[in-house]
């Protein structure tokens, strides 16, 4: 940071005052170059020294409550009962119920993720829209939620919307879906044989409807009249599917939950616990990426709204084609941000008792005791978690950047 | 240059030379009927979107009215009105947050007047106010009880008023002490709520707990911030690793779990002897956090400097301790203000986890409240512990967009 080692200095007056021609270096204590190296050393000395100091704090009190600092408890019997993950038992190990909440964990902050994407577009959108009663609805939404705190969120549709719904067994809407405060029950396809070749079939649609999009863009090109090259994609691709369905049988029935005793069986359930958390995180979040959303079209330039109304697009079209993609490169960076504050938020879900990592490492805590071992490996995992968000959303950052353009 | 259009209506000017001038055409206000159909019916599919919205808004819009005034009870907020404010904090000492209110208030209003900012009044905005204050009047009709409370309440509008007096008396005179007490308020307002005979952070609690530790994280953080903010800019590698290392552990993790941290790692770690309160740990813990994100936003600041500030400080001769304090950090600082703001409207609605862990905050309070007589009131309290978050949040986002406006960022 300072000037180049070895330079001239006007304190070191040569005979008579006068600057010398010849440049002596500096004595090595007034050498930057090796006081800069000397500070460095005497800077990860002391923090070596601090680091050294508080770990053997931690050692000597662990030991003096019969702790050690292992990570070998892992693999003993956890005992604690878990509602809901993947299967698991209470005589299974702490590890095994770690992975039951990091699955929790990734369930709910990937659902998340995408619906509040979903609705934070939406509400974004409207916030601009020329419709006063749709803006000013957005407007109330977004200033509303985004100014209340997430756990306030979750705990209120946890204790105050979820809690107050009906018994079990109540709540049904029209015999077909159910609510209650132990959970949602909603009617789920369910595959039968033949399901997956309709599947590969259906894939099989995507590259078909890609070059019926390419055909028609082509025709457009040499006729120079409109082709609806989507509609016609949309066209090939749902042929595809109908067909392939009729074909195999029609193998995906919906499958209506039940009453069966005390539970539903059937259908896709849905635990009171995990919908608060998904309310509150989605809606919370949504109302930050709507203001991002906003802020970005408002930041796209002018003069490329009006050059697509120039060229005679419709209004859906120039948000589509010319505006939303280049707003999509400013608002790639902070919307990832957002993904990060969701999932980290989804560790709130210990006040309402959905097990994921933050409510079962406190649980493993208290049970356990090894609190240093627990809080190292889950501060780890979700810095994991993070790095593998970012680098994600780094590389549809790369793709969606200007050519040429290295960000 | 292309000249205005023919029949543009022609100017004389002052020279005696006339020259056609464009004007544009001055927007003509719309009448009633005109700017509904503009705003609300402009197309079939518009005026679709109009009817359903209206009809979706007007439903939930009556239901929630008829269930907040009609069949909603509202009487356990009244009774449970100053746990949620203040949580076990002594009634003896509770003149010590009163004094700290009205010396913040007086300080508010003092930089309110001083900024030169006046009250517009507008026939549309008078009765924007005059709604709101019939609302506020009638909520605190409502929930106030005594006359006390209301004496202490007109006090408190006298020293905002007392505030503008000198804010209007000094004028661009007082920035300078303003700032000054600004930063001196943190350390007073401590001392008033603990010195001679006052009450410890472990007994503060409600609404006031989550302000002060939200506070206590902010200004505490503010200096390690900056100095990871440099630290990662450093040209020293070991530096600027350990900076880079520290802020990006600290980001990884919720703060969930740095709680969880500060509440059964660090006594461990702290040496044998140094008992610290629980409290006190979660404010370590609120500042650990608080100051890596502080740190980011400062290097964001930091960017924004234009390396010519760097080269000019150069040039005169500073050293790069007084380059920093002088040239960069001055200008660095004033661009992250809005987003300091806006951090510390986050680490406001954060320090609601303080309830999870077992503190009695206003949340906390709205959770347990509803007992004996008001079983079964959780919506009530937990709507109102929601408002009191959001008013705090809520003015302090609309200060910050306003300051953003009043300061240019990204202008200069």
């Amino acid at each position: 940071m300072t000037g180049p080692p070895g330079s001239p200095r006007d304190d070191d007056p040569g005979p008579a005052g006068w600057s010398v021609g010849r440049v002596r270096a500096p004595a090595f204590w007034r050498n930057v170059r090796v006081l800069q190296v000397l500070g460095q050393v005497v800077f990860v000395l002391v923090l070596l020294w601090l680091l050294r100091g508080l770990y053997e704090n931690l050692r000597s009190s662990v030991g003096r409550i019969g702790l050690d600092l292992s990570f070998d408890f892992l693999q003993t019997r956890a005992g604690i009962p878990i509602k809901e993950g993947i299967s698991y038992d209470p005589n299974q190990s702490y590890l095994r119920a770690y992975l039951v909440g990091l699955v929790n964990t990734l369930r709910v902050a990937g659902v998340g993720i995408v619906l509040a994407t979903t609705l934070g577009l939406i509400a974004g959108v409207a916030r601009l829209s020329p419709n006063w009663l749709i803006r000013r609805t957005a407007q109330v939404y977004v200033e509303v939620f985004r100014n209340t705190p997430v756990l306030v969120q979750i705990v209120f549709w946890y204790f105050a919307v979820i809690l107050a719904l009906p018994v079990i067994g109540g709540g049904s809407l029209g015999g077909v879906a159910f609510l209650s405060n132990r959970g949602t029950a909603i009617p789920w396809p369910r595959g039968e044989p033949g399901a997956g070749v309709w599947a590969l079939l259906v894939l099989a649609g995507i590259p078909l409807a890609g070059l019926a999009h390419r055909w028609r863009t082509r025709v457009n090109e040499r006729i120079g009249e409109p082709t609806r090259p989507l509609a016609w994609a949309a066209g090939a691709f749902l042929a595809v599917a109908i067909a392939g369905f009729v074909l195999t049988g029609s193998p995906v029935r919906f499958d209506v939950p039940e009453l069966v005793g005390r539970r539903y069986e059937g259908g896709f359930q849905l635990s009171g616990e995990f919908t608060a958390v998904l309310l509150g995180l989605v809606v919370y979040t949504a109302a930050f990426i709507a203001e991002i959303v906003r802020g970005s079209i408002l930041a796209v330039e002018k003069g490329q709204k009006e050059a697509a109304m120039a060229l005679g697009l419709h209004p859906a079209q120039q948000l589509r084609l010319v505006v939303l993609p280049q707003a999509m490169r400013i608002a790639i960076p902070p919307i990832n941000s957002q993904f990060l504050n969701l999932t980290k938020n989804s560790s709130l879900a210990v006040a309402v008792g959905y097990p994921e990592l933050g409510s079962i490492s406190s649980t493993i805590i208290n049970q356990a005791g090894r609190a240093t071992q627990v809080t190292l490996l889950v501060m780890l995992t979700y810095l994991t978690i993070s790095l593998a968000i970012s680098v994600c959303m780094n590389l549809l950052n790369r793709s969606v950047a200007y050519r040429g353009v290295r960000r | 240059m292309i000249g205005p259009p023919e029949g543009s209506p022609r100017v004389v000017l002052a020279g005696g030379d006339e020259r056609a001038v464009a004007i544009a055409p001055a927007a003509v206000p719309l009448t009633p009927a005109e700017s509904l159909r503009q705003n609300l019916f402009s197309s079939w599919w518009n005026g679709a979107l109009t009817i359903g919205a209206g009809l979706l808004v007007g439903y939930l819009g009556q239901a929630l009215l008829r269930w907040a005034l009609v069949t909603a009870d509202w009487d356990v907020v009244a009774a449970n009105l100053r746990l949620f404010m203040i949580g076990r904090f002594p009634v003896a000492e509770a003149w010590r947050i009163w004094a700290a209110t009205y010396l913040i208030a007086v300080l508010a209003g003092a930089s309110w007047a001083a900024s030169g900012a006046r009250l517009r009044w507008t026939p549309s905005l008078i009765a924007l106010r005059a709604i709101a204050a019939a609302a506020t009047l009638a909520f605190l009709l409502f929930l106030l009880d005594g006359l006390r409370i209301w004496v202490l309440l007109v006090g408190l509008g006298a020293a905002v008023g007392l505030g503008v007096a000198i804010g209007r008396a000094g004028a661009r005179r007082l920035v300078r002490p303003l700032l000054i007490g600004w930063a001196a308020s943190f350390p007073v307002v401590i001392v008033l709520l603990v010195g001679f005979g006052g009450v410890p952070p472990q007994r503060w609690g409600g609404l006031v707990l989550n302000l002060l530790v939200a506070v206590v994280g902010i200004f505490a953080s503010f200096p390690v911030g900056i100095l990871l903010a440099l630290g990662r800019r450093s040209a020293l590698p070991a530096i600027q690793l350990a900076s880079v290392g520290l802020i990006e552990f600290v980001r990884g993790a919720p703060l969930y779990i740095w709680l969880l941290f500060g509440e059964f790692v660090l006594p461990f770690m702290l040496p044998a002897g140094l008992d610290l309160p629980r409290i006190v740990r979660a404010m370590i813990v609120v500042t650990l956090f608080s100051s890596a994100y502080v740190a980011e936003i400062v290097r964001g600041g930091l960017q924004g400097v234009h390396h010519g500030q760097y080269e000019a400080g150069r040039a005169l001769g500073l050293s790069t301790t007084r380059l920093m304090g002088l040239v960069v950090l001055p200008q660095a600082l004033r661009n992250t203000i809005p987003a300091l703001i806006g951090h510390f409207i986050s680490l406001f609605k954060d320090t609601s986890l303080l309830a999870v862990i077992g503190f009695i905050d206003a949340l906390r309070i709205a959770r347990i409240s509803p007992q004996g007589v008001f079983q079964g009131d959780l919506k009530q309290t937990l709507l109102f512990a929601a408002l009191l978050f959001w008013i705090v949040a809520f003015s302090m986002s609309r200060w910050s967009q306003r300051l953003e406006r009043r300061l240019g960022v990204g202008e200069r």
